[in-house]
């Protein structure tokens, strides 16, 4: 039982307005689903970002900035600083800016090798709704 | 999952004690409660050997303000009943319960003060709050729900300010209890943020020293493997994002124990005369954290903090590439953080304290 605890514990941690800000820049009713390479990984506090650079069909590429938890927290999930290194491929599952810049809250991670670095279940939190309509 | 549930419940309801102790017992420490009064205080050391610094420990029972008096009567009651609580001195320091380990909230209790509050509260709405909050209370929390449904939410962690206490309890991330016989210190990773709950006998800081804190003055006992914990003069703020405020007049009475080898039980009562129409009760669960490599670290707010305050009181990033114009103005130390809401509704509290 006391296992049982502890793993649902540690997959609830993970979800997504464990903030030190407002959740109300991000679209929870949406997902945007981008490839791309590494630029950055900033495995710092409050928050870690992914920064990946994504070639639209314009073939423009685009920095995409995908927000994420500090380092302990990402340590529980495996996710370590050197995880995700600048050059490697990675496909982003995330949470869209309600303004549509490039932006996201980070849902899961996918690398080359088929590893996917989820911080919680895809989609929505359960009970998520917009909290407005429009960007502040 | 059910036996541990009901594991939580073994202890008595402190709400229940409360109401028992307080139709007893108010007359008993009733001397130790004056009004914006203090008395002469004695600051020589209490403890041969302590390395405390002598000079910050106020005499026991020393005065406080009136409105503390609800709290601090059934924190009398429970020493009284424990008998002046467990003296534990560096030689029995082996007695002492052991928390030691790196533990977390129990992410069931949620982004809220009180754990059976419906909702979860990420990113979704919660159910309506368990307290009975004041008329003037109430209507600056509904003002609150408002301007979150309009997108416009503002948190002072974003400023790089502490959670502060009580919402301190309701904080993800990493803690930490350091347990000696002299104090105990309960640490949050986030902002690094430390409370220091003093079991070496003293009183509270005397009302002309006092000054409101993040995350207040504390002073406990234990109880056996129980730590008491009576905390007041906190700075004012919200028990979370989504959930009401409270008041500088807040003051709690905490229950902390380890239930089992994974769980640490605080119970909690808040009196705030401004905020709470009647003793709010909650019960927050801490469980252990058992991941290899887990510890805590010196957090950095500002080393990644690029959140910004928009114009209408919302909260937004600066991404890479871009810049922003930011009118910058004074900032009033104790007041920049707040939202309007907020800034109406303490400054009355302030105006009404300082008319009497």
């Amino acid at each position: 039982m006391k296992k049982l605890l502890l793993a649902f514990c540690l997959s609830a941690v993970i979800g997504p307005a464990w903030a030190h800000h407002s959740a109300a820049m991000f679209d929870f009713s949406k997902t945007v689903t981008l490839a791309g390479t590494v630029k950055e990984f900033q495995y710092t506090n409050p928050h870690s970002w992914l920064q990946l650079l994504v070639v639209s069909p314009d073939g423009r590429t685009v920095e995409w900035g995908f927000e994420t938890e500090g380092p302990s927290t990402l340590l529980r999930a495996g996710i370590k600083a050197k995880t995700f290194r600048p050059g490697d491929k990675v496909t982003v599952v995330a949470n869209p800016m309600r303004d549509g810049r490039p932006a996201g809250s980070w849902i899961s991670a996918t690398t080359a090798d088929g590893a996917v670095y989820r911080l919680r279940p895809g989609g929505p939190p359960k009970g998520a709704e917009p909290r407005s309509k429009s960007a502040p | 999952m059910k036996q541990v549930r009901e594991g939580w419940r073994a202890e008595p309801d402190i709400s229940r004690l409360v109401r028992h102790w307080s139709a007893v017992g108010v007359a008993i420490a009733g001397f130790a409660i004056a009004p914006h009064t203090t008395l002469g205080q004695n600051y020589l050391p209490r403890d041969a050997g302590s390395t405390a610094n002598a000079a910050d420990k106020p005499a026991p029972n020393t005065p406080i303000p009136s409105y503390y008096a609800a709290s601090y009567h059934a924190y009398q009651k429970m020493k009284a009943a424990a008998r002046g609580g467990t003296r534990y001195t560096r030689e029995t320091y082996a007695k002492m319960p052991d928390w030691s380990g790196v533990w977390t909230s129990d992410p069931r209790d949620g982004l809220k003060f009180d754990p059976e509050q419906r909702g979860n509260g990420f990113g979704g709405p919660l159910g309506p709050v368990t307290a009975h909050l004041t008329p003037r209370y109430r209507a600056a929390y509904e003002a609150k729900l408002r301007n979150i449904a309009a997108g416009n939410e503002w948190d002072q962690l974003s400023d790089c300010l502490p959670a502060g206490y009580p919402r301190f309890l309701t904080e993800p991330f990493l803690r930490e209890f350091i347990v000696t016989p002299q104090e105990t210190w309960w640490i949050n990773e986030q902002q690094s943020e430390a409370r220091r709950i003093y079991t070496d006998g003293r009183g509270h800081v005397p009302d002309d020293a006092a000054q409101p804190l993040w995350d207040g003055d504390s002073i406990g006992f234990w109880d056996g493997g129980t730590l008491v914990v009576h905390t007041i003069r906190v700075t004012h703020g919200e028990y979370q994002r989504s959930q009401p405020d409270y008041s500088y007049q807040t003051s709690t009475v905490e229950r902390i124990r380890r239930v089992d080898a994974n769980t640490i039980v605080d119970d909690v009562t808040v009196w705030d005369p401004k905020g709470l129409e009647q003793p709010w009760h909650v019960t927050r669960h801490y469980v252990r954290v058992t991941n290899p490599g887990s510890r805590i670290d010196m957090w950095s707010c500002e080393q990644n903090n690029n959140v910004v305050r928009t114009a209408s009181g919302g909260s937004q990033f600066i991404l890479p590439g871009e810049t922003v114009k930011i009118e910058r103005s004074y900032k009033e130390p104790n007041t920049f953080y707040l939202s309007e809401v907020q800034k109406k509704l303490f400054g009355e509290d302030e105006a009404e304290s300082n008319s009497k």
